[in-house]
């Protein structure tokens, strides 16, 4: 078992306590070109994501997994997609859960 | 591989992950081991498994409860097929755990195919350790389509967590360990025992701490609701 490299559970406003640190996070994709991805957080924040993009179409969420670079950017390892359909309020309060009192569960 | 491993009534049976109460009789002659008609299936991360208590996978135990049965949600980072062992590397987020199928029916083999790398998955199986490194034994893989059960997998840890730390007594929690030993001892099969019921024995079916017990039994003894037949024993004084 190996629980080196976590990756934390954010959304846009807890990115600033894990600034060069590995996070994970799901986005609303709002818009994607050259520059890279930019999407909504599930706490309403516009985050950009950088990184080689994956070789498949990226549905409305996508979950990224990566080092955040700012407290608004990332630099994704991994883009997983999440379908078209997804609960937000319930990711962003386990985001909150997994940084407050529980987050001896995770990291 | 699935018939007499897992036990699904009794893992589901109180309507969640905790196996009620009331679903199990404990046996009055069995020693202080484990009492295995308890099974429990509990959701946890994988940096949760790397902090068990015991490297004896027989006896682990987290927050109070048995470590059974356990179910992960992550992502395969890998797979080796070592035909009829198949082996896949999940990370959770939260660390990284090796996960062994074994495949002998078709059955077992389309699910293991319908596996790849990159892909999330819901795992079922037990845990083993075999010297330092603890792994899973997986009775069952299957990969995520709706990604709220990511969520929903996360949120379950934590609510179990919560439930095993703190709901379990309730917050009224002097009374309410006073009562649950006092049930306890008023089951039919011990008042019908006139050598008590040793502390152990009570500690160990009630998952309570020896000084929670103690607490309780001292104060229950003081009530004149229990009497102790030597140091260890207990018996409760009134009949049901």
């Amino acid at each position: 078992m190996d629980t080196s490299n976590p990756a934390v559970f954010v959304n846009g406003g807890l990115m600033r306590m894990y600034v060069g640190r590995r996070i994970r996070t799901v986005i609303q994709v709002i818009q994607s070109d050259g520059g890279g991805v930019t999407g909504k957080s599930t706490d309403g924040h516009q985050l950009v994501v950088k990184g080689p993009q994956p070789g498949f179409p990226l549905t409305t969420f996508v979950e990224v997994i990566g080092i955040a670079d700012t407290d608004r950017s990332i630099r994704a390892e991994i883009w997983n997609n999440f379908g078209n359909t997804f609960d937000t309020q319930s990711y962003n309060q386990l985001c909150q859960l997994a940084n407050g009192e529980f987050k001896h569960l995770f990291i | 591989m699935y018939s007499g491993e897992f036990d699904g009534a009794a893992a589901f049976s109180g309507g969640g992950f905790m196996p009620s109460q009331a679903t199990t009789v404990p046996d009055p002659s069995s020693s202080f081991s484990k009492n295995r008609n308890v099974r429990t299936l509990l959701p946890m991360t994988v940096k949760q498994l790397s902090e068990l208590s015991s490297n004896d996978e027989s006896s682990a135990s987290i927050d109070g409860a048995d470590v059974n049965t356990i179910t992960v949600v992550g992502i395969v980072c890998d797979m080796q097929d070592k035909e009829p062992q198949f082996i896949f590397l999940i990370d959770d987020g939260t660390g990284r755990i090796e996960c062994s199928r074994w495949a002998h029916e078709q059955m077992e083999f389309n699910e293991v195919n319908q596996i790849s790398k990159g892909m999330y998955v819901r795992v079922y199986g037990h845990l083993k350790a075999f010297q330092d490194k603890r792994s899973l034994n997986a009775y069952s893989l299957r990969p995520i389509i709706d990604f709220n059960e990511i969520t929903s997998h996360f949120v379950e840890c934590i609510y179990v967590q919560l439930y095993n730390t703190r709901l379990r007594y309730s917050f009224d929690e002097g009374k309410s360990i006073d009562q649950m030993v006092l049930n306890f001892l008023r089951r039919p099969e011990f008042l019908a025992n006139n050598n008590g019921v040793h502390r152990n024995v009570i500690s160990q079916q009630l998952n309570l701490p020896m000084d929670k017990l103690m607490e309780a039994l001292e104060s229950l003894n003081e009530n004149s609701l229990v009497y102790s037949i030597d140091e260890f024993h207990y018996k409760s004084a009134v009949n049901a």
